[in-house]
């Protein structure tokens, strides 16, 4: 059984249908990526499978568990991280805090364990400054760590979403574009961590638009247009593939 | 030095009785009948901030909060004959409830339709006090509600009402500190600087902002119980919209969000209105005019003007 399956996912806006009866399903430790022109239905099925949106139909399993329609918060506790397209993070803040936030939802704690700190509590404070320290490192925020959210650069808090995410150590991550808009350097250093992030054994799916980073990590591809799936395979032969290449360059 | 400071400052504040009957003998209850009540204001608007400043719901509903807690308590003394701590307690409770009742359908409505909606249910509760004649009296006002007494001990001079009223002021400032902070305080600001991405993290935003609303409500209950206690009569003009306004105009000219900033607006614009009273006939006009001066020189309120002073203290110092 997959990892993460999408049945005969529909969502439609008004009278536009822009997810249009996809189906998905990620095997344990696969990284694909999900392109497709703009307005193909990439985000939105993003979005639908992670709770933000109400689907029309189908249904979205994870883990063997039906999440149709489950709200973000739940699904994002059974493991489902995911970054957001435009950069999202809480300003007011600071870097250590935002990574916080990302885990304390995940570590079950009592009320009289909070009020007295019982050791139990004191433990799951330690990890979590342990992990967010680490994972500061990671992205290269350590010196950050006291910062206010909203006072980072575009790119910083970019790093700062992405590590975020990796806070509660999810088995399925959703990368939302993680190379648009930031420079080339910072592009392959995304590649690195993400390729990082395939070989500790997470699942992966990615939506991106730079071609190189899609056809240089993924092992298999979808393609969405005008929120049908027209294609699925290896990067090698969805470079090939004529529907591929008539939905981007038309004809 | 810092502990030294906080103690004086503590000693100072109960000792005012003594500083107060020292300094202006003459003025001493007119001195301290506004002090009472800035204390009183200063816990009201904190109850309000956890709200407004810490989950970022703008609710117009506070005073509706304040007057179910007040109009508890004082019918309950009043008809039921309920000692001061029982009435209290109903209070609180009672306003709690209230609010676990509203939100619910409140906060299926987000940001604007919220504020209004939480409006909505104010107006509605202060036309129920004016017009339920047989229960609230209405326009008539509930009076004689007997001052409050703790067991054996009786709160009616002026000062025992100070140290009422500062250490409900205290009290609801050592909860607001709690709740702000820490774990649940970070949960509180994820949902109210990104609710979506909050989700993200697996934080429910319903979930937080509906235990800052329950919580700021029964907080609001408790002091309206301190305050009919310490006035004896209460009208339905308590619950007018005017009090959103006044608890607006301490909590965003003060500094949203922060204890320090709100207890400094409490403070200050309830001291304000008093101090003017020397100039009669331009009073509101001088009013009006800092209110304007503040919102252009300190749009994030007093907060950031007392941060730096305290900058510059410190690099004085």
């Amino acid at each position: 059984m997959a990892l993460f399956e999408v049945h005969g996912l529909v969502k439609r806006f008004f009278g536009v249908t822009a997810v249009d009866g996809v189906d998905l399903a990620l095997e344990r430790g696969e990284l694909v990526s999900l392109i497709g022109p703009n307005g193909s239905g990439k985000t939105t099925l993003f979005n639908c499978v992670t709770g933000y949106l109400p689907v029309d139909g189908g249904r979205v399993v994870y883990r063997g568990e039906d999440v149709t329609g489950a709200p973000p918060h739940r699904v994002a506790r059974l493991g489902v991280g995911r970054t957001f397209q435009i950069v999202s993070v809480f300003p007011r803040l600071t870097a250590l805090e935002n990574l916080l936030v990302f885990l304390q939802q995940h570590q079950e704690e009592s009320f009289p364990g909070r009020l007295f700190r019982t050791g139990r509590v004191r433990r799951f404070e330690r990890e979590a400054l342990d992990r967010a320290a680490a994972l500061l490192d990671l992205v290269g925020l350590a010196s950050h760590a006291a910062t206010r959210a909203g006072h980072l650069s575009y790119g910083q808090r970019k790093l700062l979403a992405f590590a975020a995410a990796l806070m509660p150590d999810p088995e399925l991550i959703l990368l939302d574009e993680p190379a648009a808009a930031v420079n080339p350097t910072m592009i392959n250093q995304m590649k690195d961590r993400i390729r990082a992030l395939h070989r500790a054994g997470k699942t992966v799916l990615l939506v991106e638009h730079n071609m190189d980073v899609v056809m240089d990590i993924s092992e298999r591809i979808v393609v969405l247009d005008h929120g049908q799936k027209i294609a699925e395979g290896p990067p090698d032969a969805i470079r090939r593939d004529p529907r591929v290449i008539e939905a981007y360059f038309g004809t | 030095m810092r502990r030294i400071a906080w103690t004086l400052g503590a000693l100072g504040l109960v000792a005012v009785p003594w500083i107060v009957a020292g300094v202006a003998p003459g003025q001493r209850r007119y001195i301290l009948h506004i002090l009472v009540l800035t204390a009183l204001w200063g816990a009201l608007a904190l109850s309000y901030d956890l709200v407004v400043g810490h989950v970022g719901s703008l609710s117009l509903a506070h005073p509706a909060f304040f007057g179910i807690g007040a109009y508890a308590a004082a019918l309950l003394a009043t008809e039921a004959r309920w000692p001061f701590a029982a009435g209290l307690a109903a209070a609180v409770g009672l306003a709690g409830l209230a609010a676990l009742a509203v939100g619910v359908p409140l906060f299926r409505l987000t940001e604007h339709s919220f504020a209004m909606g939480s409006l909505g249910f104010a107006m509605v509760t202060s036309i129920v006090a004016t017009n339920w004649v047989d229960f609230t009296h209405g326009p008539l006002c509930i009076t004689g509600i007997p001052k409050p007494a703790l067991g054996p001990l009786r709160i009616v001079t002026l000062p025992q009402f100070w140290w009422l009223a500062l250490a409900a002021v205290v009290l609801v400032a050592l909860l607001y500190h709690g709740l702000t902070t820490f774990r649940l305080g970070r949960a509180f600001h994820a949902v109210r600087d990104n609710e979506g991405l909050a989700a993200a993290a697996g934080v429910n935003a319903l979930k937080y902002r509906m235990l800052a609303f329950v919580i700021g409500a029964a907080l609001a209950g408790g002091i309206g119980a301190l305050w009919v206690g310490y006035i004896n009569v209460l009208c339905p003009s308590e619950l007018a919209v005017s009090v959103t306004v006044n608890l607006l105009v301490i909590v965003f000219l003060g500094g949203v969000g922060s204890l320090r900033g709100v207890v400094a607006g409490a403070v200050l614009f309830t001291a304000l209105p008093e101090i003017l009273r020397v100039a009669p006939t331009w009073r509101l006009v001088i009013y009006g005019s800092l209110l304007l001066v503040i919102v252009v020189k300190r749009p994030e309120g007093l907060e950031t003007a007392l941060r730096a002073l305290g900058r510059r203290g410190a690099r004085a110092a």
